[in-house]
């Protein structure tokens, strides 16, 4: 995954809790700084949560891109228009970001919809409990601590990368340049990076960073909007439309006890797991500014504007098994144990309390450092302040 | 064949807190050591069932789990408990002699020993009045 947390040295106090709270371990500290696994980043924000220094923070492209572009769209997501709790607020929010520079402002719900609807049909045809992919958090999180359910992630591409390839479809004959405003962390990663052009986005933008520009331009004048209903609601798990034998979680915690059931098969009564990392779903996205506990039930004063239908795109165009890639292990069987035995040992060596303060998260990735050679037991801290005690004495 | 891990665990007798805490350590293990997810979906579902079966029916027990060279893992439940009376009934999907107080928790649902059949590659069971001892294998291409 590009990694779309950034983290800025000046800012760093060096606490380690941007290290303790990453739950794939993607955080270190090497000398003075801390270093970003982006293979193991998952894009949870964990981190940036957790900061109180500003030392981590999520990047998007900045509004400067748009000159590089002929003509411009900007996508704007479902978890954002649920913040809105009238039409007349929708309508000076479209406007607002119009503002910002585009030539147009597009809703993607109806993408959105169908594509949840695919995942429903998907769902119910198969003889597995299947995990909706809407999430890139989801996906990376099972790649990286789940595999064993990773066959189980639907093969359904992201509604925003849908939804852009047909805008590029539609203005072929433009230097089109789309955005994305994203309400998340996770979702600043899916555009095209200077080494990953594999995204029909060209840039995302983090809302965070162009909320002030949009909320002076509010109030100053209104942009026609449509929404689909069904597109909206799947922001939000209290309104999502689904069947009884789905499984809707929000929340860090609570889906990876989700997953941890559904890999001994305790979960095999659902058809479908559909998972929200972030705590109230989407509209709960780190980058929004509103208060999503308020916003649960905005939708119903949308309804007046919630005319459009679920779109039409073929199912081909949804269709993409990139959520299925895994990265091989290159050494033999034998060498993985022998690996896994070593750093087991090593680990009995080691004082066991998970402090952080070598720079790795755990005494058992400290293990496996040693083991791997790049650090030894001199750097644990709780060691070397043990053997002077002892030195002390006698 | 060459042994190349071996692991001893204990399941405690009425500790339904713990209930599963020896199937995540196995399943811990094999992700570290990187077996494949297909296989280790396998041996998550035999080894939980297997595990929480020594809750309920017996009075806990020993879990070895033995790794050898060519990727098979072997997992072995031994338990003091009364027995298996009917194993060919127990292996029947739906049947269960479960507690109420086990069923209340959500277990007993009589899918346990079959649903370990269906998983394994190599099945066997031994029981008297001395206990049970249940012997799994699963080989995996590596």
């Amino acid at each position: 995954m590009i990694n779309s947390v950034k983290y800025t040295m000046d800012q760093c106090v060096r606490c380690m809790k941007c290290v303790r709270n990453c739950p794939t371990s993607a955080l270190s500290r090497v000398g003075n700084r801390i270093v970003i696994n982006d293979e193991r980043c998952i894009g949870c924000g964990h981190c940036i949560q957790s900061c109180t220094n500003q030392g981590i923070v999520a990047k998007g492209s900045s509004l400067e891109a748009i000159k590089d572009y002929d003509y411009t769209v900007c996508m704007v997501p479902g978890a954002l228009i649920n913040h809105c709790s009238s039409a007349e607020e929708a309508q000076e929010l479209f406007h607002a970001i119009k503002m910002l520079g585009f030539d147009e402002v597009i809703d993607i719900s109806d993408v959105t919809a169908r594509r949840m609807k695919e995942s429903y049909l998907l769902a119910d045809d198969g003889d597995d409990t299947y995990i909706s992919s809407f999430c890139p958090v989801i996906n990376h999180l099972i790649a990286n601590r789940y595999k064993v359910l990773q066959e189980t992630i639907l093969p359904i591409n992201y509604d925003a990368e849908i939804a852009a390839k047909q805008i590029r479809k539609r203005l072929s004959d433009k230097n089109v340049g789309i955005f994305n405003l994203c309400e998340c962390e996770a979702k600043l990663a899916i555009a095209k990076h200077p080494n990953d052009g594999d995204y029909e986005i060209d840039h995302a933008l983090a809302l965070v960073d162009v909320f002030p520009t949009i909320r002076r331009n509010l109030h100053t004048g209104k942009e026609e909007v449509n929404f689909c209903l069904e597109g909206l609601q799947t922001s939000n798990p209290l309104r999502i439309i689904a069947k009884d034998d789905y499984l809707i979680a929000d929340g860090f915690d609570k889906i990876c006890k989700v997953l941890d059931m559904a890999e001994f098969g305790l979960l095999n009564q659902f058809k479908l797991l559909i998972l929200y990392p972030c705590f109230n779903g989407c509209i709960g996205g780190h980058l929004l500014w509103g208060n999503s506990f308020v916003m649960k039930n905005n939708i119903d004063s949308l309804k007046e504007v919630c005319n459009k239908k679920e779109s039409d795109i073929p199912f081909e165009e949804f269709y993409t098994e990139d959520f299925w890639k895994t990265t091989e292990d290159k050494r033999s069987f034998i060498e993985r144990t022998r690996f896994f035995k070593d750093v087991t040992a090593q680990l009995e060596r080691l004082p066991g309390y998970d402090c952080s303060a070598c720079g790795m998260q755990t005494c058992r990735l400290m293990a496996e450092e040693i083991v791997k050679g790049n650090k030894n037991e001199k750097d644990c801290r709780v060691l070397n302040a043990l053997k002077e005690k002892e030195n002390d004495n006698s | 064949m060459e042994v190349v891990f071996h692991q001893d665990y204990v399941v405690e007798r009425d500790d339904y807190a713990s209930a599963g805490r020896v199937s995540s350590d196995i399943k811990r293990t094999l992700k570290k050591i990187g077996f494949s997810p297909k296989v280790m979906r396998r041996i998550a579902v035999a080894s939980y069932e297997s595990e929480i079966n020594m809750l309920i029916h017996a009075w806990g027990g020993d879990i070895t789990m033995d790794i050898f060279d060519d990727g098979t893992v072997k997992l072995v439940f031994k338990d003091p408990g009364p027995g298996i009376e009917d194993i060919e009934k127990a292996l029947t999907p739906g049947w269960s002699t479960a507690s109420e107080k086990a069923r209340a928790m959500g277990f007993g649902a009589g899918m346990g020993l079959p649903n370990i059949l269906r998983v394994s590659d190599e099945f066997d069971i031994q029981s008297g009045k001395d206990g049970t001892t249940l012997t799994l294998s699963f080989r995996s291409d590596v």
